[in-house]
């Protein structure tokens, strides 16, 4: 029987009396890709450095190949490593940097040659950079660095948070083919945390949205801040950038999120539900979702941005960026939180 | 570079060990007014050589001396406070008091003698100075020398001139209160030993001169004094006898009356 | 003044003349700081590691007994040790009084606290970021703590070289346990100490001078290290 690489359960992370995660079950295959989105503060960096046993939860178990976990444990600290989103080196030359954690596994034979590879798949050549002092190089130099510190240690998950986000776009490149091509080879597990929405439909099996703490799957629903207004007789919504009025139920709280799940509409379908609501908005983005086919269309409607899988047809001719589309959404299915 | 330097520190850990061997050792306590002579300098390795007994010494106040031969830190006292000395033999704590040589204290003043006491005795002479405001420094250290000090004003039906203006004290050591005496062109009382040293120092001209020497209680008697075995288990009696034996005979004496400084006569042997 | 003069010649005439004095001084000085150093250092930065490390309840009053016992006066550390080594005292029997063990005894207290408190600092500077790193690469506890101990060297050098300062130069401490016992226990600042008493004061500057050329000569080997690693 295989075990998922990772099996956790009632999961809950408590930090200065806030909830920081409340996740009931999650579960991650081997060698799949999972995308983790969320707003800042919903609590992805916090889930990543459980996942990588640098943090103990509050509660919850952790199974790792089977294996209860914690940090430390020897089950697992060889076999997972964080990519930190903050490029950070130790204070040593970049060769001392990248063979550490080869030296801390005793595994050191022939390590020159293989810093000289991870380097390289990194874009880094070894004559130039291997020598360096860590202070010695950009941030996006340094996250190289950090990455191929990491791969090269062959690790059976690799997670990544926002691995993209503070470096320059030769090394954004880079480090997204670089981790990719880990999967391809080592059949490596990834989780990358990343704002790049895009990216993440992209690559991944699977795309958790985390939001204050708990994880909502697929994607489809887009969460909406207020502040809302009442617009009349038991009608509550908020104005848009450019004029038009996101209906919503009455919202429990003032500062209550909405969720709606939007599909287009085509001007075949006349529907006149009184329960769901249009907008007209203009598409910005299309991409492939990877297992299913399913295209997936990034709508804007004022400044809102709201994401939505197609059905699937045979022709796409008329969906195109920068096309003008209306869309619907359900006013009883909307969620509050 | 840090193979140097290992070395360095290895070589300097490890060399010390080597004069530990010694097991015939003495710990004496003397004052830094007899130890700043360096008489102690030219005549303790002479014993050394004739018996092989290794006598260190340390030099403090007579004070704290005599309260170290009480706490049984060392074998035997050299110093020269015949009051305390006595008191300490007759509480137990000390054996074998042999006086082994004098010298005497002097009161040194400016060339010019502003308050006119050259020559006379040291009761007219404190008056004097008292009568005229003169300067004069004191140790004020509680050390035998000031102790003589005070007695001095004492026995002179003169109050001790504490808060007096023109009495300075410098709670230091007698060189240190007689480059003070200089500073000040004042008066001052110290012992001839260090007299002579602050001359040879000052390449035999100094600023302060003697001015009134030989009276009977300007003496300054000096005496060794072992540690009571009853009273201090870890005493090295023999080995004090040895020493004591060695400072009263003829030869040790000899060498006291031999050693001068600017050709003169520091110390007077009076072993019997 | 003129002494200030006189004391630079001398100082140089001394070294180079090799006289004897002053190089048993030298010697002695030397050995007592190396023990006392050593001693410090071993048993100092891991116990500050762990003060700055780990959170606990009672790490804040912890903290200020520290830094408070860095301002200990040497002469009040000397009549500590004194009375534990006299005769009479606790450990009178150990011997101890009037020799260079006794004194770096005494030396080993006064450095202490002060390797301790910095050695806490530097390691509480580290950035957090750090130990995400070291453990994010899977290192155990032992290779957590050594990982951290070798980034916060740069520190915890620092740490040595005040604690070091501080035991070559105090006095109160030798003199006291010590004893200022010539060729044995006299050290180079209880030599300037009976110079000056004796009214010396070139003497004194020489040797003052001599301590500082040691001093750096030890920075100066200190400082290739710094920079080599």
């Amino acid at each position: 029987m295989s075990y998922p690489v990772y099996d956790i359960r009632s999961l809950k992370h408590t930090y200065n009396n806030r909830t920081v995660l409340d996740i009931a079950h999650l579960s991650i295959q081997k060698s799949s890709i999972i995308g983790l989105v969320g707003p800042n503060g919903s609590g992805k960096s916090t889930l990543l450095r459980i996942l990588g046993l640098i943090e103990n939860p509050t509660e919850g178990t952790i199974r790792f190949n089977g294996y209860q976990v914690e940090p430390f444990s020897s089950k697992a600290r060889f076999l997972v490593t964080l990519l930190p989103q903050e490029p950070f080196l130790m204070k040593r030359s970049i060769y001392n940097n990248v063979s550490y954690g080869l030296k801390l596994r005793g595994n050191v034979n022939d390590i020159p040659s293989r810093v000289k590879e991870s380097l390289f798949t990194v874009g880094l050549s070894y004559e130039k950079y291997a020598q360096r002092p860590w202070y010695a190089l950009s941030g996006g130099e340094m996250q190289r660095v950090a990455l191929a510190s990491r791969l090269i240690l062959k690790p059976q998950v690799l997670l990544l948070d926002e691995p993209t986000a503070n470096v320059d776009a030769h090394s954004e490149l880079l480090i997204k083919e670089t981790s990719l091509s880990t999967r391809k080879t080592s059949g490596t597990t990834l989780v990358i945390a990343s704002h790049d929405m895009q990216w993440l439909y992209e690559i991944c099996d699977k795309v958790l949205h985390l939001f204050q703490g708990k994880i909502y799957e697929s994607g489809q629903e887009t969460f909406i801040y207020g502040p809302w207004q009442q617009m009349g007789d038991r009608k509550w919504g908020k104005e848009l950038s450019d004029g038009q009025i996101l209906y919503v139920t009455e919202p429990p709280r003032k500062d209550a999120i909405a969720v709606i799940k939007a599909l287009p509409i085509t001007e075949s379908i006349v529907d006149v539900r009184k329960k769901a609501a249009d907008l007209h908005g203009t598409i910005s983005r299309l991409s492939l979702e990877k297992n299913s086919g399913r295209v997936f269309m990034t709508v804007l409607v004022g400044d809102l941005r709201l994401t939505m899988k197609l059905p699937f047809q045979n022709n796409y001719s008329d969906v195109f960026p920068g096309k003008k589309i209306s869309i619907r959404y359900r006013l009883d299915l909307l969620n509050w939180i | 570079m840090k193979r140097l330097l290992l070395t360095i520190i290895l070589v300097i850990c490890i060399i010390p060990t080597v004069g530990i061997a010694q097991k015939k050792q003495l710990m004496m306590a003397t004052t830094t007014s007899t130890d700043n002579t360096g008489l102690l300098d030219y005549l303790i390795p002479k014993f050394k050589e004739t018996t092989g007994i290794d006598l260190r010494w340390t030099a403090t106040g007579t004070g704290k001396a005599i309260k170290m031969g009480e706490n049984c830190d060392v074998d035997v006292l050299m110093v020269h406070a015949p009051a305390s000395e006595k008191k300490f033999v007759n509480n137990g704590f000390g054996t074998d008091r042999r006086e082994i040589m004098y010298n005497d204290f002097v009161i040194i003043g400016p060339a010019n003698d502003p308050s006119g006491i050259k020559g006379k005795s040291i009761k007219e002479a404190l008056q004097f100075i008292k009568a005229k405001k003169g300067v004069f420094v004191s140790r004020g250290d509680n050390s035998g020398t000031h102790k003589k000090e005070i007695s001095l004003w004492k026995s002179s039906y003169l109050p001790v001139p504490e808060k007096e203006k023109w009495y300075i004290q410098t709670g230091q050591g007698m060189l240190a209160t007689i480059n003070v005496a200089t500073e000040r062109n004042g008066y001052s009382m110290s012992d001839r030993g260090t007299y002579i040293k602050y001359e040879a120092n000052l390449k035999g001209n100094p600023p302060l001169k003697i001015l009134v020497e030989g009276d009977a209680v300007l003496l300054n008697q000096y005496s060794v004094i072992a540690i009571n075995k009853k009273h201090c288990a870890n005493a090295r009696y023999d080995l004090t006898r040895q020493f004591i034996e060695w400072i009263t005979g003829a030869e040790a004496q000899k060498m006291i009356k031999d050693f001068k400084l600017l050709g003169k006569q520091l110390f007077t042997p009076n072993a019997r | 003044m003129n002494f200030l003069l006189e004391g630079f010649i001398q100082a140089f005439h001394l070294l180079i003349m090799g006289d004897a004095e002053t190089y048993s001084a030298v010697l002695v000085t030397l050995r007592i700081s190396t023990y006392s150093i050593i001693c410090a250092l071993t048993a100092g930065i891991p116990i500050g590691f762990c003060l700055g490390f780990f959170n606990f309840r009672w790490k804040q009053p912890v903290r200020i007994i520290v830094d408070t016992l860095m301002s200990l006066p040497t002469v009040f550390i000397g009549l500590l040790v004194y009375s534990m080594f006299t005769y009479r005292g606790p450990m009178g029997h150990s011997g101890l009084l009037f020799t260079i063990p006794g004194i770096a005894v005494g030396q080993t207290i006064l450095a202490l606290p002060i390797v301790i408190g910095l050695s806490a600092t530097s390691i509480e500077s580290l950035d957090q970021k750090l130990r995400i790193m070291i453990i994010s690469m899977g290192a155990n506890r032992r290779q957590l703590f050594f990982s951290m101990l070798w980034e916060a060297r740069h520190g915890l050098l620092a740490s040595a070289i005040a604690a070091y300062g501080r035991v070559l130069t105090e006095v109160g401490i030798s003199m006291m346990v010590g004893g200022n016992i010539k060729w044995h226990t006299r050290t180079i600042t209880t030599a300037i100490a009976l110079e000056t008493n004796k009214g010396q004061f070139d003497m004194g500057i020489a040797l003052g001078l001599v301590l500082l050329i040691i001093a750096f000569c030890v920075n100066l080997s200190v400082s290739f290290l710094r920079r080599r690693y």
